[in-house]
């Protein structure tokens, strides 16, 4: 790590804490806030003054053998950039990552040097979409806190793009800093034309909520502000900031910019009369059901399900977005339940529609109504807040019985509240029998994953059962979080791990954009190595493909991350794909699906690629009687602070 | 009262003949399954019920609890998987791969897996 040089005299932020703090900065350099009242003003702005002389000899003597002006022409007493970094510093945005690129030079340099490259850090990545997906993963373990992405003009944004789709969909924060050229007659011939742009965030503007171009320091500081509070406000997403070269490297000169610090948006709740309308349609159902996505921002949200939940004693259909809903508690249920609901809450669902229908997978798509057709619908959450028309995030327009805007999260206390007012002594007495039905309904669906784990327990390649329950023996007694997501291993996880905490589950991608799933990993597992917790990531080999660099990351910053894969050798979803287009064609399928989708002839050996990247690692794994051993090797790594692999070949699922 | 020789011997030729039929028949089953497993391979089945047919993306079907008709039925009119038809899978293969799936044996009991019967 370079550190801060703090031998070469007062810098800017010294200046400021040594000078004239608070009040009379602010006086000094913006006469609207010596208006306003000392407190005030003293509170919500820090000022950057102009140095004084002596402070000025001090930083910027003139180095020896130069003339005046020539050190006017060679060096840069105060550049913007400087300042950036104490806007970001204001933000507290712990990381940032980046692969490095020219158009943001300036800001690089000041990081390191000005602000010591800490809070924010610095962190290296060997792709743009390894950095996207590292803040994507790193946010939604942290509470939607955001890190930073500082990304190369258009080439940049253009590898970012895929990974800031993913960040979109699935409603997640994160603040993008896009390097770029405005001025034509400042660009150096060849690469700073050909990577600036006229608009440079529009590649990435179908998928962000918002995005400026500050022309500024002053500009630069209320964009990041307005940009962080956007971001931070349900819906969240991924915001974009295009910061000019010159900016960064030009004399701050006369400016002197402020920060207006961000105040936090209180976000948008369910309007009262609707929530005692959902109320009492619940409270009045005979089989009620609540359906969960995109909901749980941290464990409160998860507690608060549960006490609506145990309220009305109905069944949670969590669809895994988040974490919304402990898999052990008695009122978690498979979405079978849906067909029989007369009343469906659904909570920040992706997919309305698609909950209560089905469109089948045949040459002429037919619908089919999954839900009973007299089931009415609450939907509660903030889609319909914010949405875009380009790319077909928002799934298929459903009518829903109820509608309410507001994050759900935050309107699920009003809603409890409500329905306990509602319930009648003969509804609460029906309580008792339906804990007792439900909590017999999920000890069977226990019952029946346990059984189904045993078919293939000893196969070669091994079953993912295996694979999940032989690191379930190492993991259970420790504080550990999963930071994959089990949908393609048969939800193993879900289905027979104690996942009851926020932070143990992390989701899916959002936009199942590939090459989010590695380096979201290595993010989540940045955020928990605060918390000391075990980060666990089963790894998908095509998924690993597109991003194998970020393991090189995960080692040079020291982010302890248990990697198992689940290499089954090919993508396996279009396998199936493939061979459902050849058997509706009647044109046979032998080995026909190999070509195009398989990730063999050569094998790949992931234990190596690893290795190269400087990760311990073993595998690959092909006897299931040889995982556990290999397991407990790698978690001794990786209770040394660093990252582990182990390569396990699995079966397709 | 013994027998007469040749109706001892009439007696063994038939169960020699009803042994032969059985292990015939046996080698039969053995066969179709062995064949049935190379086919179950070919025509990956495994990408969505696994290579032990023990499911994955899609139901277990291994050891198959359904008759032959059903299995059939499954295979070739479905809402669920591709509908593979006679003409890319026939009658015949089609049963060997469903002697293959009936031959998978059992797994362990739950009981004797530490991993599944503990926590």
């Amino acid at each position: 790590m370079t550190t801060k040089n703090k031998s070469a005299g007062v810098n800017r932020r010294q200046f400021l804490s040594g000078a004239t703090a608070g009040v009379a900065a602010a006086a000094l350099t913006n006469p609207a806030a010596a208006q306003q009242g000392s407190s005030q003003a003293g509170a919500q702005l820090a000022a950057v003054t102009p140095p004084s002389a002596a402070a000025e000899a001090m930083e910027y003597d003139v180095p020896e053998g130069y003339s005046a002006e020539e050190a006017r022409e060679y060096f840069v007493r105060h550049p913007g950039s400087d300042f950036m970094v104490d806007v970001i510093k204001d933000l507290e945005l712990p990381f940032i990552t980046t692969n490095p690129g020219s158009s943001f030079r300036g800001l690089h340099e000041s990081i390191v040097n000005y602000g010591g490259n800490s809070k924010p850090e610095l962190l290296t990545c060997p792709h743009e979409e390894q950095a996207i997906a590292m803040a994507h993963g790193y946010a939604k373990v942290a509470g939607g806190k955001p890190i930073g992405v500082l990304v190369h003009g258009t080439v940049g944004l253009q590898h970012a793009s895929m990974a800031m789709y993913n960040a979109w969909c699935d409603r997640v924060p994160m603040v993008v800093l896009g390097g770029n050229h405005f001025d034509a007659t400042e660009r150096r011939s060849g690469v700073e034309w050909s990577h600036s742009a006229q608009d440079a965030a529009r590649v990435v503007r179908d998928f962000t909520k918002w995005d400026d171009a500050p022309l500024s320091l002053q500009h630069f500081s209320e964009s990041m502000a307005r940009a962080y509070k956007i971001a931070t406000t349900p819906p969240m997403g991924p915001v974009v900031v295009i910061i000019d070269g010159h900016l960064q490297e030009a004399e701050m000169g006369s400016q002197a910019p402020t920060i207006p610090g961000v105040a936090p948006t209180v976000p948008p709740r369910g309007g009262a009369a609707a929530l005692e309308e959902a109320a009492r349609w619940l409270v009045e159902a005979e089989n009620p059901v609540i359906v969960v996505d995109l909901m749980a921002h941290d464990q409160d949200g998860v507690e608060r399900l549960i006490e609506l939940a145990e309220a009305l004693q109905a069944p949670v259909v969590n669809q895994a977005g988040r974490m919304n809903f402990p898999n052990t508690h008695y009122l978690s249920q498979g979405s079978g339940v849906v067909a029989q609901a007369d009343v469906i809450l659904g909570l920040e669902l992706y997919d309305t529609w698609g909950l209560l229908n089905t469109l089948r997978d045949r040459v002429h798509r037919d619908e089919q109504r999954i839900a009973r057709p007299d089931a009415r619908v609450i939907d509660i959450g903030v889609k319909d807040l914010f949405i875009k028309s380009n790319y077909q995030s928002f799934q298929r327009y459903h009518a829903s019985d109820l509608s309410i805007a507001g994050d759900a999260q935050e309107t699920l206390p009003s809603l409890t509240e409500e329905v306990r007012q509602q319930m009648s002594r003969a509804r609460r007495a029906s309580n008792s029998e339906r804990e007792q039905r439900w909590r017999a309904a999920h000890a069977q669906t226990r019952a029946r994953d346990l059984d189904a784990a045993r078919y293939g327990w000893g196969a070669s390649p091994v079953s993912t059962a295996r694979l999940y329950m032989e690191l379930w023996q190492l993991v259970k007694d420790r504080d550990w979080a999963l930071v994959s997501n089990d949908s393609l291993q048969s939800r193993w996880a879900r289905r027979l791990w104690t996942i009851d905490r926020h932070y143990q589950h992390i989701g899916r991608a959002g936009g199942a954009g590939l090459g989010y799933g590695a380096p979201s990993a290595v993010g989540a597992a940045l955020a928990h190595r605060a918390h000391g917790r075990l980060a666990i990531n089963v790894q998908r080999d095509g998924d690993l493909m597109y991003v194998p660099g970020i393991l090189w990351t995960a080692a040079h910053h020291e982010i302890p991350l248990l990697s198992v894969t689940h290499n089954n050798r090919g993508y396996h979803q279009e396998f199936m794909h493939l061979q459902r287009m050849a058997a509706r064609r009647q044109r046979g399928i032998d080995g026909s699906s190999r070509v195009g989708n398989e990730l063999d002839h050569p094998a790949i050996d992931f234990a190596k690629v690893a290795a190269g990247m400087g990760v311990w690692s073993e595998g690959p794994i092909t006897d299931p009687n040889d995982l556990r051993p290999a397991l407990i090797r790698a978690l001794d790594v990786v209770d040394q602070g660093e990252p582990a692999l182990v390569d396990v070949i699995c079966q397709p699922r | 009262m013994l027998a007469k020789p040749c109706t001892v011997a009439r007696a063994l030729s038939a169960l020699l003949i009803l042994m032969c039929v059985e292990v015939s028949f046996a080698q039969d089953a053995d066969q179709a399954a062995s064949d049935g497993r190379a086919l179950f391979t070919a025509n990956q089945c495994w990408q969505c019920h696994g290579y032990e047919g023990q499911g994955g993306a899609a139901v277990r079907i291994a050891p198959t609890l359904y008759p032959f008709e059903a299995f059939a039925r499954l295979v070739r009119h479905t809402n669920l998987m591709p509908a593979y038809s006679p003409n890319v899978l026939s009658d015949e293969k089609l049963r060997q791969i469903y002697e293959y799936v009936r031959s998978v044996p059992e797994p362990p009991a739950l009981e004797d897996i530490p991993e599944l019967s503990g926590d």
